[in-house]
């Protein structure tokens, strides 16, 4: 079975929406022409009900939507337009009962060419019923193939596939403004309006979005997401603190927003599941944190694989995954490791970023007294140096002797940098 | 006067069949977490989740490896944590070598005592981290004495129905009365050999909502890590 749904005189954007509705409830949808799209029902009397109900369903959807459309259920797909284009408001035809149905409908409903419409006049066919009868060979003698076609379509025979619509989906608002916006915050309301179109097409896909892209005139504005998205709030504020940290700097006089599909995110909660934060109030946060100290500072850290003292980087965070099966970690919280004696008891250093010159007075090869920062003291324990060096082919080669010293209670880690011949305090054992 | 005596009749009508008719909030039974430091758990019974730790002494007194150590031994549970460091002085070669997960660290390098206000603010107001550290050790104390008494209590009110620690290091005690338990710690002294080996260390409880006596203290020795 098909349903058809008919909106009489509609624009592009109507036509778009329609096409959103059907999808909203089967995948294979056809675009027949400008205010008219067919789509499948088989199989979907189990997720909807009925096909009376479906209809019902569909009609619900339209009207939610602020438009009135004309839905008509059938056997094959030009039964269901030509049941939709005749008959207001909802239709089902029942398998068999087309041509019967179909019978007091009007010729123009077809929309035959106008010399075939003027030939059926003079001969006093007016309606399908009427054209129905007369005998196929004749029609087809008199009236070539596209009158077979017609004939077909008055018994309500038609036989043709549904031709699915198989284009690449896009989802994309696009607003022109009168004038032109200097502000973030008039414009919140813009990417508000736009995205919620967005997520609400979405939405009717079964779709969420992980990257978004933001053209305001010249500048193009890309949003990455750890996880899909269909969240406009959520989306608008992430957008809002993006411009907020990096402002446009020119007047804005088109908004435009293009979501990139990607499926769902699918959540499956468990008994063991550890404290974690929810991924889409994380992101917010992270943009919201990243604000105030600066998109580089936020992240997980990540050692990098060279000697380089205090090489790292910041990598995104993200709310991974647990790789350990439920149950073990089950087991190994019945089990608590405190108790096993289990204690990471090693020695922390903190970091000086960056170094901080240092004054130090040697004696015998040995640092005896230094002074930086404001702190100075004899040192009562030296212990090195420890050299280390690399990169030498780079720019920014390092060579280094590294010594641990005590000095007035506490545990310091300083360094002779041989290249610069200056001594520094890179930190304290804490 | 009246109100005194309501109290008292209701008390002694109802106080046999509710027990905690007129109990405060604070003597609830809350969960805690461990230190991964086992001298320190066994004297305190692990950091009380939905409240705040404060973690305070002088340079060299182990406040950042009972950092390292708090932050572990959440992140061998799965747990998710932060740390909101004031002076930008985490390293974290040390927070790997003592077993902390980076991946489930968030690390936000701060210079300014509000950045770490308002990081800290986010952070608890957004939920979901097992442990939060609010690393205020290397900021100037004058600043630090000017943030708002009623900060601490704030920090306090947002975490209290939560399962997330809030570890306050500082040099010294500012969260005061907001703060669940107040550790103080100190340095006893180094053992050298050619290499830095071992420091000895003291942490005392100065305050407690527990019934736990106070001023009781342990002694903790960290190995040094840093092979040459």
């Amino acid at each position: 079975m098909y349903a058809c749904i008919y909106v009489p005189n509609s624009s592009g954007d109507v036509h778009a929406a329609l096409f959103d509705y059907a999808s909203a409830f089967s995948p294979r949808v056809e675009n027949t022409v400008p205010g008219t799209v067919v789509f499948d029902l088989e199989g979907l009397e189990r997720l909807f009900g009925s096909y009376s109900e479906i209809a019902e369903k569909v009609a619900e959807q339209v009207r939610a939507g602020g438009l009135q459309a004309n839905i008509a259920v059938a056997s094959n797909p030009d039964a269901a337009i030509c049941a939709a284009r005749g008959f207001s408001g909802i239709t089902v035809l029942t398998r068999g009962t087309e041509a019967r149905r179909l019978r007091d409908l009007p010729l123009h409903v077809l929309s035959p060419s106008p010399e075939i419409l003027e030939t059926l006049d003079r001969w006093g066919i007016r309606s399908f019923g009427a054209f129905a009868k007369l005998p196929a060979v004749q029609v087809s003698e008199r009236l070539g193939q596209e009158g077979v076609r017609l004939h077909k379509l008055a018994r309500g025979v038609g036989s043709r596939p549904l031709v699915a619509n198989q284009e690449v989906l896009r989802f994309i608002e696009i607003m022109e403004l009168d004038y032109e916006i200097v502000a973030i915050e008039p414009l919140t309301f813009i990417l508000s309006r736009l995205l919620d179109q967005i997520c609400s097409r979405l939405r009717s896909r079964n779709r969420a979005t992980h990257e978004v892209h933001l053209t305001l005139g010249s500048c193009v504005r890309v949003l990455h997401l750890p996880l899909p998205i269909r969240n406009p709030r959520l989306l608008s504020k992430l957008l809002v603190l993006n411009l907020e940290a990096h402002p446009p700097g020119a007047p804005i006089k088109q908004v435009k927003v293009e979501a990139i599909p990607a499926g769902p995110r699918i959540v499956q909660n468990g008994l063991f599941v550890p404290l974690s934060p929810e991924p889409e109030k994380l992101e917010l946060t992270l943009a919201r944190i990243s604000a105030v100290v600066g998109e580089e500072n936020v992240g997980s850290p990540e050692i990098l694989d060279t000697h380089r003292p205090d090489a790292f980087r910041i990598n995104k965070f993200g709310v991974m995954g647990n790789e350990r099966a439920p149950i073990e970690r089950a087991l190994n919280e019945r089990a608590p490791n405190v108790v096993a004696g289990f204690s990471p008891r090693s020695l922390s250093l903190r970091l000086f970023r960056p170094a901080l010159e240092a004054t130090v007075q040697m004696k015998e090869l040995v640092p005896a007294w230094i002074a930086f920062h404001g702190l100075h003291g004899p040192i009562e324990t030296a212990s090195g140096p420890w050299r280390s060096s690399g990169d030498w082919w780079r720019p920014d080669t390092w060579d280094r002797e590294e010594w641990d010293i005590e000095v007035l209670d506490a545990i310091y880690r300083i360094y002779y940098d041989v290249h610069t011949d200056r001594w520094f305090a890179q930190g304290v054992y804490d | 006067m009246q109100s005194v005596l309501l109290r008292a009749r209701l008390e002694s009508a109802l106080g046999e069949r509710i027990p905690s008719l007129f109990t405060d909030l604070d003597k609830r039974v809350c969960e805690s977490v461990p230190t991964g430091i086992a001298q320190l758990d066994a004297l305190i019974g692990g950091l009380p989740r939905g409240a705040i730790t404060e973690i305070f002494g002088p340079p060299s007194s182990g406040r950042t490896s009972a950092m390292v150590s708090i932050l572990a031994e959440a992140t061998t549970r799965d747990e998710v944590c932060a740390i909101v460091d004031g002076n930008d002085a985490f390293d974290p070669k040390s927070g790997a070598a003592a077993g902390l997960d980076l991946k489930r660290l968030l690390w936000v390098r701060c210079r300014k005592l509000d950045q770490v206000l308002k990081s800290t603010d986010l952070l608890l107001q957004g939920g979901g981290f097992g442990r939060v550290v609010m690393d205020l050790t290397d900021l100037p104390q004058p600043h630090l004495r000017s943030v708002p008494f009623a900060s601490w209590f704030r920090f306090q009110r947002t975490i209290e129905k939560t399962p997330t620690v809030l570890v306050v290091m500082s040099p010294e005690s500012m969260v005061k009365s907001a703060a669940a338990l107040v550790l103080r710690m100190e340095t006893r002294g180094a053992m050298w050999s050619t290499l830095l080996n071992e420091m000895h260390l003291n942490i005392e409880i100065v305050r407690s909502r527990r019934s736990r006596p106070l001023n009781s203290y342990v002694r903790v020795h960290l190995r040094s890590q840093f092979f040459r």
